[in-house]
């Protein structure tokens, strides 16, 4: 595993924020390096190698998009989230999701932030190419889109499928509810109601019901999380 | 449409009663005039008859019915008098002399001035002319006729009738005719200020009234109505802008309040009540986060920014996505959502705001329609329109309500304590008003049916 697996490049200006971000990240078992601007966040970045940078939209001196664009630039690969308050949220933020960052929303629970940074950081070293993905005794089925537990087909609608997908790809981490917004339904708004919940739980009758065990786990606050008993 | 409203205008009828009163006026004067011109001219001319009789008169008196016979024949040999008509007869109405060829028929004997038309053409002129003349029957039984043609005269006194009557009568065609111009003008400026007072109403604050520049009244209040709209617009933006400053200024300090809560809720030796005590906090602070958010959100929409990232989506695509992701929160409460209506209904605009408002809509008919009931989202293609309507049987919202459930933060008495922060229906107000989609609230007998009218794509 390379040294950068559990450094992290966070950008933020503002002191407080800063101190909170490092902070839930060092808790979170993380090495956390801070840049207060743009041009400090490029210089740092292209001189070590880190799992994940988080950078502020709004930097003093340069917009968070401008230095991920110049990082990309200078030959650096690291995953890129951006920070962005809600009304900075126009389609170069939206695109970053094309090309493997991420974004994320103030305001934000550092639970949140974990589980994007761990999400981020899982992607830059593993790339999974196999058509089959397997956890605990559910097996799904990427080329034919078939999900089954113990060989007992599930029957799914292509958007739950999807949903399952994405958390047996984020196996053993915390999703939020945001997360699935985002990369199930490419939805970059809040709806404000417990509707992913109810999603969810409909999945989750499927896939746990009349189980040995069960898969989907709620993560009080934040959102869910799917693993094998150990 | 425009000549119903100008003749229902209060400038038409002001106009109206101008022309009648001054017409009564110009036909009183021109009477007048018609009047006195012809009763001068008829004295003029009963003064000559009186002074030609009284000559005549004399001539009996003094050399008998000869005398009086050769004078009239004298008379009717002279150029002088070649309008003049005699006429003496005696006692059996036999002619004796004159140019009257017998005793009008017409024509009483006792006396005095008479006018008659005569029986027969006088000397070249055609038809019977129009007499006047004085008559008197002298004690030995004759009588004398001593008269003038007088049909010039009233030819004369006609053509000034006809040219009062015409002159009236074309007065009040050009007042008619002036005065719909003029109110045709009033009413095209009001309806100008109109038009744009409505257009301002819909929630279109930037309109202005277009001035002529021709600097009247007109313009003046256009302007000043302008300069009204202005500053109220000012007023409008600057109450706004405290609302969305309050709500972007306070979001940094509470982000930093609910991210210490958030260590204090993971921290190590916290008690259980504790715990349970800030977990709530943090739950008060997001609703608190989440409508700040959702403030901020609306005004980003209302600035028309999000118009650059338009482009033409299917209406039925978003709408199937909405009803995808909320069929599990309407089976819960044993609702019905479907979808109905055409397969393709296209409009330009932003995919992320659309789905937004749907899904507002939709999860409001969810909340507010009948538990166990039915929602059906249709999609239609109408007149080249696209339009969405969501329906749901439920209670519905009063008419009256009708016009406040898009107001920031409005909530109706019976919802007051369900979940939500009476800004979901602002933010489909906001989404309709940046698409130019006009919003239409049905009662769907029972429930209610919001209907939004796109128009049809550009392009």
């Amino acid at each position: 595993m390379s040294g950068g697996y559990h450094r992290i490049l966070v950008v933020e200006d503002d002191p407080e924020t800063a101190g909170q971000i490092v902070d839930s990240l060092t808790t979170g078992g993380y090495e956390v390096d801070l840049a207060v601007s743009g041009s400090e966040a490029l210089r740092r970045g292209a001189a070590s190698e880190y799992a994940v940078i988080t950078i502020d939209r709004m930097l003093p001196d340069l917009d968070g998009i401008t230095v991920m664009r110049q990082l990309r630039d200078d030959g650096v690969a690291t995953p890129v989230l951006i920070v962005s308050a809600l009304g900075e949220v126009d389609d170069r933020v939206r695109g970053l999701r094309a090309g493997g960052d991420d974004y994320l929303v103030k305001p934000f629970s550092f639970v949140e932030l974990l589980a994007r940074v761990e999400a981020l950081g899982r992607r830059s070293d593993t790339i999974v190419k196999e058509t089959m993905l397997r956890v605990g005794d559910l097996a799904i089925d990427l080329m034919s889109r078939n999900a089954s537990r113990r060989g007992k087909e599930i029957f799914l609608l292509p958007r739950e499928f999807q949903l399952l997908e994405y958390l047996v790809r984020n196996e053993g981490r915390v999703v939020s509810r945001a997360m699935l917004l985002q990369h199930v339904w490419d939805l970059h708004f809040d709806p404000s109601t417990n509707i992913i919940d109810v999603y969810v739980g409909r999945v989750r009758r499927k896939v746990d019901g009349q189980q040995a065990y069960p898969l989907i786990h709620t993560v009080r606050g934040i959102g869910y999380c799917l693993r094998a008993p150990d | 449409m425009l000549l119903t409203k100008t003749l229902r205008s209060s400038t038409f009828k002001l106009a109206l009663i101008a022309i009648g009163t001054f017409g009564v006026i110009m036909s009183a004067i021109f009477s007048y005039v018609y009047l006195s011109t012809s009763s001068y001219v008829r004295s003029r001319s009963d003064r000559a008859i009186m002074a030609d009789y009284m000559s005549l008169h004399g001539v009996y008196e003094r050399s008998g019915r000869d005398g009086l016979i050769a004078r009239i024949q004298q008379r009717l040999a002279d150029k002088g008098f070649a309008e003049s008509v005699y006429l003496l007869v005696d006692p059996s109405l036999t002619p004796l002399a004159g140019n009257l060829k017998a005793w009008p028929s017409t024509v009483a004997a006792t006396g005095g001035l008479t006018e008659f038309r005569a029986a027969e053409p006088l000397r070249n002129a055609a038809g019977r002319p129009l007499l006047r003349a004085m008559i008197e029957t002298f004690p030995t039984g004759d009588r004398l006729l001593v008269g003038n043609d007088i049909s010039d005269l009233d030819s004369f006194t006609d053509q000034i009738k006809l040219a009062v009557i015409s002159g009236v009568a074309l007065i009040f065609v050009l007042a008619g005719v002036a005065s719909i111009l003029v109110t045709r003008r009033t009413v095209d400026r009001i309806e100008s200020i109109n038009a744009t007072s409505r257009a301002i109403m819909l929630s279109d604050l930037d309109r202005r009234i277009p001035l002529r520049g021709t600097n009247d009244e007109w313009d003046r209040v256009a302007e000043n109505l302008n300069l009204m709209l202005d500053r109220i617009e000012t007023l409008m933006g600057e109450v706004k802008q405290v609302s969305d400053n309050v709500a972007h200024d306070l979001r940094t300090p509470l982000t930093r309040m609910r991210g210490r809560l958030e260590k204090a809720y993971h921290g190590q030796r916290i008690g259980e009540t504790d715990q349970s005590l800030i977990g709530d906090t943090i739950a008060d602070l997001d609703a608190v986060l989440r409508m700040f958010s959702s403030i901020t959100r609306i005004s980003q929409i209302e600035t028309q920014a999000r118009k650059d990232g338009f482009r033409t989506v299917n209406l039925v695509e978003i709408a199937s996505e909405v009803v995808e992701l909320y069929d599990a929160a309407a089976e819960q409460d044993g609702t019905r959502l479907t979808i109905a209506g055409d397969h393709e209904v296209l409009v330009t605009g932003d995919r992320d705001l659309i789905f937004d408002a749907i899904a507002n809509l939709v999860d409001n008919a969810i909340k507010h329609g009948r538990a166990g009931g039915r929602i059906v989202v249709a999609n239609e293609n109408i007149d080249g329109r696209a339009v969405i309507s969501i329906a749901d049987d439920g209670p519905g919202i009063p008419v009256g309500e009708h016009q406040h459930v898009f107001k920031r933060f409005y909530r109706l008495e019976h919802s007051r304590y369900t979940p939500g922060n009476g800004l979901g229906l602002s933010l489909v107000a906001a989404v309709a008003h940046l698409h130019g989609a006009r919003i239409e609230m049905l009662d769907n007998s029972p429930g209610l049916k919001f209907k939004l009218w796109f128009s049809a794509p550009t392009g």
